[in-house]
């Protein structure tokens, strides 16, 4: 029976957004997000006192899988922005220093939940059709013919994560072998609804960034030993082979919950390996030439095989069975019985590498959709780090392949967002009164939260304590350097907008961007030569902005909810 | 001491309450707001659901945990109401409290100067809990049935003598039900799902009471939380959505037929409590060989039948699952129990037995699926099966998306609830009051009201309530009447279902003709008159069961607010009883009154206000001084819940303005008008309301709290312990 314990009384608090506890953690909370966001965003060290590995980061899914926070409602932002992360893999830091931006800007203001709420909705809405409506001129169409696009918006993600400590040079390598891998999984011949292949990601920690590369197939890492033991004796065509996902170790199966008595001298092992060596015959008499087993082969079966000219590999691990079972064709075998032949798949050719220090068995496929990328870094850190960004961007390009549009990066997007809201609430005011029923004055304070939440979101940016301007013209986003003289022309002192789509030299005009400036209307209709002669764009991921964009601002009108926080105490 | 005692635990409930009232009454209506709580665990919950609320506070306060104890007592039945019962509970203790003060002073009138006295002498809260008990039981029922019910208006379209659900009435009654459980950015957005949900898994007309009941009891099984998504991707999936993955999956279509297990289809060496002896190797070989071929036998002889996926409430061996895939059949293991009840109930599939000793095996139960596919969301696999459903529910699934698993979850519960609270409503409630009609006149104030003014005695009420149709016969049959009398006692406490008193009366089956009459601008209760043919009372206590009639009464309703008229089929259950008497009386029939099913009223505390014009309408005219007392402090306790309902209003739909409105359409006859448009349960509140007085005389009852060491033994059923 289990021990009863009086519980403990919870604690109860009203109106946690106004203390002073609460508002001084997610101002911390906002500072670490805000300081690690873009490309010179600055990294954070993360270590236990304890001992144990030292992280170094940039990166949301990191930082906030690592912070261990203890307010309820930093815990419910914390989780928000992990499951969108886990959901998208991208923007994840956009959309956490949106939601705390909008929760302070709100706070601020002191209008009533019910006001806030309908209106930051409203907002919400405003800004999600505009984005999918034909003439957002911050989206542009991904034409999946040119690999430009697609190529721009994997250098984007590598640049905004500083702490893989690419140089620039290894950036293009790594795109490309980013792209390249992501192409790989893609069927040849589609049919009405595509299925992507898989693509393994094989460390090799302590090479050179430039020595990764893009392998089709699949590489199994042997020790040393193991690969001075494979035959170099290869044979033309293809390669038959079974793939077990039972063990062959020559354990007994289950036997049920009653008990088995075993008469002296019966040795159930000697029948369960004289079973296993008939299934070696089988095999080879099946002109079987590589079997691989997910579990162990007993030595005597692998003794066996070898003698048959049989190459064996066993314990390839679950994480690998269905790439592999994928790139032969087979159906992995489940039984020690007698095996059927339309289990068998087949390989095009294998070959041994040696990629540094490591040992590979590398599997070549007829066709197939499975591929490995070898993934080089200098150090441990920065090695998990490049990893995570690589499984980002092939995310990424997959939600592109799903949703073909980008949106622009550095800051553009939101600058521009932020023009088109305080133009459309400024100039169109009736249609929103109307609906939800509020003053004209509570429209234009929540617009202006909203729009201050979005321009401060493309200021965080800017690390290195230089000026943000904006044009008046398209709504970009132009930062220019710190010590820059005052009074300047600003066309010659800038090059190109944040995401390099816009040049200073088209006759604009700028301002700052938090002064106050009056509303203007950005220009819409992406023209559609800009997107296609666009080289060097910094992009964006379409369904992962737009879905942070939309997590944040429910998430931050549920934290302005809140009237009541209670904590179970036991 | 006693007094004393009691007194303060008066005082005490209060403080308590009003505590409560203050967390609860943040979150009531559209404009509620959430409340986060944390488990100790580490998760976090939002919350604006009461019972939920009250259960996190772990409260150590004894009365606070009797409230709490009543509250999800409420809820169980009811699945809504757990806010209001605190702000209602705590209204009435204000009223309550502010009485010795009164009673004290110079209000004490010549009629209760006796009264008075002895309402200080005798414990006087149990007399005031007595009150309430009378209160709750008789009049309140009596001025339901007698005055609120011309303001029902009912859910179901009136134009067919079907009972067709109107979809429009049903969006305002869900819109309203998540107006207090949803944050307010949503309640739109779920009250739009769910009831798209419903109209979709009704597969024929009618069968919306199955389909309550089977998604209010399977609710689990039939959603699917995912979290990181914006709460608009929310979704309604066709089909049933199991929560795991394939073990083996084997793409198929066209003609899908799946089979159904409970037990490992390969089978082993020994079942537990049996030995197996192995006395040489080749024995070994063989069994194991026997082993193998049985399993590939039976998957071979599934396949044959077109069998495409197996779904099994057990783990089964990696065999099965090797020859299943081989026999192009996907499997599904480690189904729960509610899963498989759930799968049984909508297509009336039994598991498959297999026989133990032949290899041949006939495998009969199998039925067939639209399609057996797997289901991506958020990188996490689920079983899709287009099951074809045997019953009135067609499966369907809700998907329900959310930035964190807490406003999920507070999805879930709202929806679940949202469910529990239809199938009341679809519900007839009885009420324990016998309308009483008469060929000849109708008389709106029941005589049974007068005759309990002798005794405060609720049983003796009852009784009174008996006796009047025996008029004739009671004295003659006075030995036996006593008989159900104290059967009736224990019943006293609730509200008495007919089924217990038409017992104890003979029974007629006369043939009752419904008669439409219409007639505008005024509530017609039309109870068609009895034909003539008299049944003599033979016999005092006739068979229990014999024939009872139930007569189909028509009622016919004019809905003010949409200008429509609405008729209702109630089927109320009619006892009439006829006897001849020797004076030649005219001739009653009386009826039990009920709240029709589907009974709604506009939101806003139309309900509320209602029942306190009423309620002070009958303490006018009622002389007896601590049944009108009662009623007042009711009366005025209900007006709590409009009061905070319409805080945040202002100018002309603050409180004040909009109930002077109201009493002044209501005392002049004309339609109250109402700005909100959305629709709540009758039913729902008349049960909330009953609890709360139930609460309430159960709290006053208590004189003192005593502390003990031990726990009490357990006497209540298992299913008390349930979660709020």
């Amino acid at each position: 029976m289990s021990r009863l314990e009086a519980k403990k009384p919870s604690l109860c608090k009203s109106e946690p957004l106004t203390s002073e506890r609460v508002r001084a953690t997610l101002s911390v909370l906002k500072g670490i997000v805000t300081s690690c966001y873009g490309p010179s965003g600055r990294l954070k060290q993360l270590h236990n006192g304890l001992g144990g590995c030292v992280c170094t980061t940039s990166q949301s899914s990191a930082l906030l899988a690592n912070l261990s926070v203890t307010h309820p409602i930093l815990k419910i932002l914390t989780t928000a922005m992990q499951n969108h992360v886990s959901c998208f893999s991208d923007c994840g830091l956009f959309t956490a220093i949106l939601c705390c931006n909008l929760i302070e800007n709100v706070q601020r203001i002191g209008l009533t939940p019910t006001t806030v709420m309908k209106l930051n909705k409203h907002l919400l809405r405003l800004c999600i059709s505009y984005l999918k409506s034909e003439v957002c001129g911050c989206r542009i169409p991904v034409d999946f013919s040119s690999t430009q696009i697609l190529l721009c918006l994997v250098r984007s993600i590598l640049t905004s994560k500083p702490a893989c400590m690419l140089t620039r040079k290894e950036i293009d390598h790594v795109s490309a072998l980013i792209l390249r891998t992501f192409l790989l999984t893609i069927p040849e011949n589609t049919e009405d609804h595509v299925i992507l292949g898989k693509s393994i990601i094989v460390p090799l920690k302590g090479q050179r960034v430039i020595d990764s590369t893009v392998l089709p197939g699949i590489l199994i890492e042997m020790s040393e030993i193991q690969f001075v033991k494979l035959l170099p004796v290869k044979k033309p065509g293809s390669l038959k082979v079974a793939l077990f996902c039972a063990s062959l170790s020559g354990d007994l199966s289950d036997t049920g919950e009653g008990t088995v008595v075993v008469s002296y001298g019966v040795s159930l092992e000697n029948a369960v390996l004289d079973q296993l060596l008939n299934l070696g015959r089988q095999l080879v008499s099946d002109h079987v030439d590589l079997v691989m087993c997910q579990k162990v082969i007993h030595p005597s079966l692998k003794q066996f095989l070898s003698m048959h000219h049989v190459i064996a590999i066993d314990r390839v691990g679950v994480a690998l069975m269905e790439p592999l079972s994928k790139v032969t064709g087979t159906r992995p075998i489940g039984s020690l019985g007698s095996v059927s032949p339309s289990t068998y798949g087949s390989v095009k050719d294998w070959c041994t590498a040696k990629f540094g220090f490591k040992h590979f068995f590398h599997l070549i496929p007829n066709e197939a959709t499975v591929c490995s990328l070898l993934l080089c870094n200098r150090s441990d850190t920065a090695w998990d780090e490049l990893k995570v960004t690589c499984q980002t961007a092939l995310h990424v390009l997959q939600l592109t392949l799903k949703e073909p549009s980008v949106l622009l990066g550095g800051g553009c997007t939101e600058t521009h967002l932020a023009a088109y809201i305080r133009h459309k609430t400024c100039n169109e005011p009736e249609s929103i009164l109307k609906d939800e029923g509020c003053t004209q004055t509570e429209l234009q304070l929540i617009t202006e939260a909203f729009c201050s939440a979005l321009e401060s979101l493309a200021g965080s940016l800017e690390h290195d304590g230089g000026e943000i301007l904006t044009d008046l013209k398209y709504g970009h986003f132009w930062s220019v350097q710190a010590d820059s003289p005052s009074i300047v022309n600003w066309s010659n002192l800038l090059s190109r907008c944040g995401c390099g789509l816009r040049n200073s030299q088209e006759e604009l005009s700028w301002s700052f961007l938090r002064s106050t400036c009056h509303p203007f209307a950005p220009q819409t209709c992406l023209p559609h030569e800009a997107a296609g002669s666009a080289n060097n764009l910094t992009l964006d991921c379409f369904t992962a902005k737009l879905n942070g964009l939309q997590v944040a601002v429910e998430t931050a009108n549920l934290i302005l909810d809140l009237s009541y926080v209670i904590e179970d105490k036991n | 001491p006693r007094d004393m005692a009691a007194a303060a635990s008066v005082k005490a409930a209060l403080q308590v309450a009003e505590a409560l009232e203050s967390i609860v009454s943040c979150c009531v209506g559209p404009d509620g707001r959430q409340v986060l709580c944390t488990k100790p665990t580490g998760e976090v919950l939002l919350s604006r659901d009461g019972g939920r609320l009250l259960q996190a506070l772990h409260l150590e306060h004894p009365i606070a945990r009797m409230m709490v104890a009543c509250v999800s007592n409420h809820l169980r039945k009811a699945g809504d109401g757990a806010k209001t019962f605190i702000i209602f509970l705590s209204h009435l203790l204000r009223g309550l409290h502010a009485i010795p003060d009164q009673e004290n002073g110079s209000l004490v009138s010549e009629n209760s100067q006796t009264l008075g006295r002895h309402w200080k002498n005798c414990c006087r809260w149990k007399f005031i809990s007595q009150a309430l008990l009378t209160f709750q039981t008789q009049i309140l029922d009596y001025v339901m049935d007698e005055y609120l019910s011309r303001h029902f208006l009912s859910i179901f379209s009136s134009s067919t003598k079907e009972r067709t659900l109107c979809r429009n009435s049903l969006e305002l009654l869900l819109e309203a039900y998540f107006c207090g459980r949803v944050g307010r950015n949503n309640h739109n957005l779920i009250s739009q799902l769910m009831c798209d949900y419903l109209f979709k898994c009704v597969a024929r007309e009618g069968g919306f009471e199955e389909v309550f009941e089977l998604v209010g009891d399977c609710f689990v099984e039939l959603n699917v939380g995912v979290t990181g998504l914006p709460v608009s991707d929310s979704r309604i999936v066709a089909g049933l959505v199991l929560h795991r993955d394939f073990s083996g999956y084997c793409p198929a279509d066209g003609d899908i037929r799946i089979a159904l297990v409970t037990e490992t289809i390969q089978p082993i060496f020994s079942t537990s409590g049996s030995e197996f002896i192995l006395n040489s190797e080749a024995q070994f070989r063989a069994s194991q060989f026997w082993i193998m071929e049985r399993t590939k036998a039976i998957m071979k002889h599934l396949q044959s039948q077109n069998v495409k996926l197996l779904l099994s409430s057990v783990k089964q061996p990696d065999s099965v699952i090797f020859y299943a895939r081989l026999n192009d059949i996907s499997v599904v293991e480690c189904l729960s129990s509610e899963e498989v009840s759930l799968i049984q109930r909508v297509i009336d599939l039994s598991p498959c037995v297999l026989p133990q000793a032949s290899s041949r095996c006939e495998i009969s139960n199998t039925a067939v699926v639209k399609f057996c596919k797997p289901l991506v969301l958020r990188s996490k696999r689920y079983v899709h099966l287009g099951l074809i459903s045997k019953c009135s529910f067609a499966p369907h699934c809700l998907v329900l998306c959310g930035p964190v698993q807490g406003l999920v979850e507070q999805h879930k519960d709202a929806l679940h609830g949202a469910f529990k609270m239809l199938r009341q409503l679809f519900k007839h409630l009885d009420l324990n009051y016998l309308t009483q009609a008469s060929d000849q006149n109708y008389t709106s104030s029941p005589l049974i009201y007068k005759n309990s003014r002798e005794s405060n005695q609720l049983p003796e009420i009852v009784n009174g309530s008996l006796q009047r149709p025996y008029q004739g016969t009671v004295v003659k049959n006075k030995d036996k009447l006593a008989k159900p009398q104290t059967y009736l006692k224990v019943y006293s406490n609730l509200v008495v279902p007919s089924i217990e008193l038409e017992k104890h009366f003979p029974c007629s089956t006369p043939k009752v003709t419904p008669m439409d009459t219409y007639q505008t601008n005024e509530t017609l209760r039309c109870l068609s008159p009895n034909k003539t043919g008299i049944i003599d009372y033979r016999e005092p206590f006739p068979e229990s069961n014999s024939a009872n009639s139930t007569t189909e009464n028509t009622r016919i309703k004019i809905s003010y607010e949409n200008l429509q008229v609405t008729k209702i089929a109630g089927k109320g259950s009619m006892l009439p009883v006829r006897y001849k008497s020797r004076e030649m009386c005219p001739s009653r029939s009386y009826c039990f009154s009920s709240i029709p099913a589907g009974s709604v009223l506009p939101v806003g505390g139309n309900f509320e206000i209602l029942l306190h014009f009423y309620l002070l309408n009958y303490a006018k005219i009622c002389q007896q001084s601590e049944e009108a007392t009662v009623g007042v402090i009711v009366a005025n306790a209900l007006l709590g819940i409009p009061k905070i309902l319409h805080k945040s209003k202002k100018g002309n739909y603050s409180f004040p303005q909009m109930y002077v409105r109201a009493l002044h359409a209501l005392q002049s006859g004309q339609p109250m008008g109402s700005r909100q448009t959305g629709l709540e349960s009758v039913v729902g509140k008349y049960q909330l309301l009953t609890s709360v007085l139930q609460c309430l005389t159960k709290i006053l009852t208590i004189d003192l709290v005593i502390n003990i060491k031990r726990q009490p033994q357990e006497i209540c059923d298992q299913d008390s312990e349930e979660e709020l």
